[in-house]
């Protein structure tokens, strides 16, 4: 009883202290709220150190398995976190801030810059197995945008037919979009809502298990 | 007024959340809305069990004390019960994490279900692995995409917050032709996720998918609850047009 019961009443004194905290910023609740954030901030700072011995745990066990990939993943690790150590001594300036950009940036960027191309082949895959109504739907207003946008600087074309494509554009992007991603988050909203509430009772995982 | 307006919005929906499980523990019956992608998500484990593969869950990048919590917790009763059911048939499920609070939490997912069958039964700790960082969202997908081809899956569920960059995710599913399930609350997730499969949960579908997999009283309770609430939002919506449109 008191194992399962401790930190479920733990979980809901916290939480009740944090939204009220938060919803009456002067009351004295406040500051008691304030500090379980700020520990909350500290847990998941932790939890990111253990993130990342779990990721070279992980890796350091494939590369023992024949995983060359995973090697250079743990060299590459150790002289980061190497370079964090000498940069912190003064033997050496800037040696993440350098691998960072030299490294983790390009290729951030060329994924980035790749990912049209990983759109673009997930639309074709979806017209070749799901020919409906919405698919085409989807497709041609991909293509229409794509072209609209692309035109939109051409000097070739009558000002008449840019003014339109213009028009229609900012219709779809202002109106469509738009009415249809904030129905989407009021939906959103809604379950965070209830999901906080349950999350408060200590209906919902992990204490209902 | 603002306060005012969110302590109401609090007290209501606690109120209409008690009034709904208690109804429902009285003998009260709810039938649920068909949700092709709940369906899909139910019988990726079955699948996964039949052909002797694993099947691989992301969570995400959203973390437990983020903005995106709600996503994350979701994601992770979907986890719950893909995990209670694979370890059963001696086929848990690889977990991959974008954000380090998801890591214990997405472990404790997976030693409960293997403590309910054998508790001393150890967790293989290569089954949770954590990818990257929740800023580095290019390297967790890509991460995601290896571990997917390395591992020969077949059936990925994406469950939590995930953004544009799900399309290498989807597009990594897509080359080793398996059924993949999307299940999140980002607009521009959904957007790349309706291209990736025809298995997609929706905004607020994400959130619901507890209810439908597990289906506690509480859980659908708040599912009552959000329909009543949703119904008042558009109302509202609706009358503040019309004043704004005879206002002028």
């Amino acid at each position: 009883m008191i194992k399962r019961g401790l930190p479920v009443t733990i979980a809901v004194v916290v939480g009740l202290i944090t939204l009220l905290g938060l919803l009456l910023p002067a009351s004295p609740l406040s500051g008691p709220g304030n500090s379980l954030m700020r520990w909350a901030a500290f847990l998941a700072a932790f939890a990111l150190l253990l993130g990342v011995l779990n990721l070279f745990a992980v890796h350091l066990s494939r590369l023992f398995r024949g995983n060359l990939y995973s090697g250079v993943l743990a060299i590459s690790m150790i002289t980061v976190i190497l370079l964090g150590f000498t940069d912190l001594l003064g033997l050496t300036s800037g040696g993440t801030a350098a691998a960072f950009d030299l490294v983790q940036v390009p290729l951030e960027a060329a994924f980035a810059s790749l990912l049209a191309f990983f759109l673009l082949f997930a639309g074709f895959q979806m017209l070749r197995q799901r020919r409906g109504g919405w698919t085409f739907l989807f497709i041609a207003t991909a293509i229409f945008i794509l072209v609209s946008r692309a035109f939109s600087t051409a000097t070739f074309l009558p000002a008449s037919l840019l003014n339109l494509l213009e028009q229609v554009t900012t219709f779809l992007d202002q109106v469509v979009v738009t009415s249809g991603v904030r129905g989407l988050l009021i939906g959103v909203a809604l379950g965070t809502i209830t999901l906080t509430i349950r999350l408060l009772a200590g209906a919902e995982r992990p204490y209902n298990q | 007024m603002d306060l005012l307006i969110t302590l109401a919005i609090i007290f209501l929906t606690t109120l209409l959340l008690l009034g709904f499980t208690i109804w429902q523990k009285r003998g009260g019956t709810v039938v649920l809305r068909p949700l092709a992608g709940t369906h899909a998500l139910k019988g990726q484990m079955g699948q996964a069990i039949e052909s002797g593969g694993r099947l691989h869950v992301t969570l995400g990048q959203g973390g437990l004390h983020t903005a995106a919590s709600a996503a994350s917790v979701a994601g992770l009763a979907v986890l719950d019960n893909l995990a209670a059911e694979g370890t059963i048939s001696g086929a848990a499920p690889l977990v991959t994490v974008g954000e380090g609070t998801l890591l214990p939490a997405g472990m404790d997912s997976l030693e409960r279900s293997l403590k309910r069958i054998n508790p001393y039964l150890p967790l293989d700790a290569n089954l949770v692995q954590f990818v990257a960082h929740e800023s580095d969202n290019f390297a967790y997908a890509v991460g995601v995409a290896s571990i997917m081809t390395q591992n020969r899956i077949v059936g990925n569920v994406l469950a939590g917050r995930f953004g544009a960059e799900l399309a290498i995710i989807g597009e990594a599913g897509q080359r080793q032709e398996v059924e993949q399930v999307i299940s999140t609350d980002d607009p521009v997730g959904l957007a790349v996720a309706t291209a990736v499969t025809k298995h997609v949960l929706v905004g607020e579908e994400h959130l619901a998918a507890p209810a439908y997999v597990k289906g506690d009283v509480s859980q659908i309770a708040s599912l009552q609850v959000q329909d009543v609430l949703r119904v008042a939002a558009a109302l509202a919506v609706v009358a503040a047009a019309v004043y704004h449109l005879f206002s002028r």
